[in-house]
């Protein structure tokens, strides 16, 4: 008697104290996602009645250039992030675990970036690559490649490359994770190695790089999670312009559904962008296998 | 032989100078360059990105303040990190002691709290949209705050939860046998040996919300909530003329955060690093 009367004080206070956090979630991630689900089947201009339209937004997701370009540009980031990102953070964090001189301050310079808002960068490299005032074109005036010089941010054969400098060459987060992931490496394995003859390269490719792959691949499917949700760039360097070169996922849902009421729309672009997640995670897991 | 060797030490020594030095120019010279142009004149600006401004003057930032409500979006993106960040942390201290205890549910309950770790928020614009407007709480602080605070719970309970289960049980059994009841050992016991991990917590979750754009661009419509992020995009439509202007504006709302890790850089580089790798 005395013991279920504790249980039910116990359940009582259970739920008091997961309350709050059970209430967001079902807010913020369960509703959404239903309601993008079901939503995505429908036409709605945000007001007034939705109408069931059955999978005609989603046809013409897959027939939009617009919509085709965003899918793609959002892959390359990704492809870039991985392929390109996270072995110049790799490269940075090996370099610095050698404690080389002054390693910690430059660490410490190297991280700067990642506590500035994406906003701010991107809004620091909008200015970078202007083509009269910016520090880009100014430069190779004055190293005497004048004729490199040009509006980098609408051509479209340069846009693209443009807005992914400041993704690129942040490195200090993902080095940082990398650093303290590698200080965890034993020093003995090392040293061993060092006697058998192994130089800094092997030691590194043989020893390092594997026992730190769990977390090279964990930082790659953060990468896929911030090209996912990334709208600054775009938003703020381009507008997803010229001619949507740099249109990305997340600007083509802000897009259609702020600029343009296709709610409807939106919510089929936002499925699909759901989608894109664990379909991009075989790519992340070329690290796991080291 | 050990004229290869020494020659191949010697170029990786200088290879791995330049790689260092690259990286470093690259990081901090835009910021530095966005910085110094900010006390340019606009001819001066003009003129070439190597010269030193002739005068150190700030009218720039006092003219940056004047045409935009830049301290009233300073107020904001502090009530909007500070109420958002107190939520998701008192949110997720009291789910994580909850889990503390043996009870069915217990495995799906975490794994159901952690998985918006693993779902990107911005095709989820409309019906966050839809949930703010629907509470009445469309272009307020208080609005965006709350769906920070949904937003950061699953990163939020993550680094709590990891933090407050290197409390030993013995611990709280103690508590217990003493006489704190439920409540008792969650505020005597949980809170303040869980402390150091709610400072790890909320320094991470602060940068977070104070840089966030998207939703906080979505759900706010006029200066009396947009936050410093909302505000400094509008250098791009009304300011494109004055330039010196809009660095000077984007060079103060740069100045909070780098100032903050500045005094507190490792403090901020590990509770930064704490969430992702546990």
């Amino acid at each position: 008697m005395v013991k279920t009367r504790k249980r039910i004080v116990k359940t009582r206070q259970l739920v008091v104290y997961l309350g709050p956090s059970i209430a967001l979630a079902l807010a913020f991630i369960v509703f959404p996602l239903i309601f993008i689900i079901v939503m995505s089947f429908t036409q709605w201009a945000g007001l007034g009645p939705a109408r069931y339209i059955g999978i005609q937004n989603f046809d013409y997701l897959f027939h939009d250039p617009s919509f085709r370009a965003a899918v793609v540009n959002t892959l390359l980031w990704g492809g870039v992030g991985i392929f390109v990102q996270t072995p110049l953070c790799l490269i940075a964090a090996l370099v610095l675990s050698r404690r080389p001189f002054m390693w910690k301050f430059i660490r410490t310079l190297l991280f700067v970036p990642s506590v500035v808002s994406t906003t701010i960068l991107a809004l620091v490299w909008y200015f970078m690559f202007d083509p009269e005032i910016g520090l880009v074109n100014g430069t190779l005036t004055a190293v005497g490649l004048k004729s490199l010089a040009h509006s980098w941010l609408s051509d479209p054969s340069t846009a693209q490359g443009a807005i992914m400098v400041p993704f690129v060459i942040y490195i200090g987060f993902g080095m940082v994770l990398f650093l303290t992931q590698i200080s965890t490496v034993p020093k003995d394995i090392l040293e061993a190695a060092q006697l058998d003859g192994a130089n800094v390269w092997r030691q590194d490719l043989h020893i390092t790089i594997p026992s730190i792959r769990r977390a090279i691949a964990l930082w790659a499917l953060f990468l896929v999670g911030y090209v996912l949700r990334m709208f600054e760039y775009p938003y703020i360097m381009t507008d997803g312009g010229p001619i949507n070169r740099t249109m990305n996922v997340s600007l083509y849902i802000y897009d259609q559904m702020v600029t343009a009421d296709q709610y409807g729309l939106a919510m089929a672009a936002g499925v699909v962008t759901v989608l894109l997640g664990p379909s991009s995670w075989p790519a992340s897991c070329s690290y796991c296998d080291g | 032989m050990d004229r290869v060797v020494v020659t191949t030490q010697v170029v990786a020594r200088i290879g791995k100078w330049l790689f260092l030095g690259v990286l470093l120019v690259l990081s901090l010279v835009p910021l530095l360059w966005l910085v110094l142009s900010s006390f340019k004149t606009t001819p001066e600006l003009f003129r070439g990105p190597f010269t030193l401004p002739r005068h150190w003057s700030f009218a720039n930032f006092t003219g940056a303040l004047s045409t935009l409500p830049l301290v009233t979006y300073f107020r904001n993106s502090v009530v909007v990190s500070a109420a958002g960040t107190a939520a998701t942390i008192a949110i997720s201290t009291m789910a994580a002691y909850a889990l503390r205890h043996k009870f069915r549910l217990n495995g799906l309950t975490r794994n159901f709290l952690m998985a918006g770790l693993l779902v990107p928020f911005t095709p989820f614009m409309t019906p966050i949209f839809y949930i703010i407007e629907r509470l009445g709480l469309y272009n307020t602080v208080w609005g965006l705050a709350l769906v920070y605070a949904g937003m950061m719970l699953p990163v939020g309970f993550l680094i709590i939860k990891t933090y407050m289960d290197t409390i030993p049980e013995e611990t709280l059994e103690a508590a217990r046998i003493d006489g704190a009841s439920f409540h008792g050992v969650f505020f005597r016991v949980i809170v303040p040996l869980t402390a150091p991990g709610l400072a790890t917590a909320a320094i991470f979750l602060v940068i977070s919300d104070w840089n966030e754009l998207l939703f906080a661009n979505l759900l706010t419509a006029s200066p009396s909530a947009q936050t410093l992020q909302v505000g400094i995009t509008t250098f791009l439509t009304g300011y494109a003329s004055n330039y010196p202007q809009a660095f000077a504006g984007t060079a103060m709302a740069m100045a909070p955060t780098v100032l903050a890790y500045a005094l507190l850089s490792n403090r901020v580089i590990d509770s930064m690093t704490a969430s992702a790798l546990k």
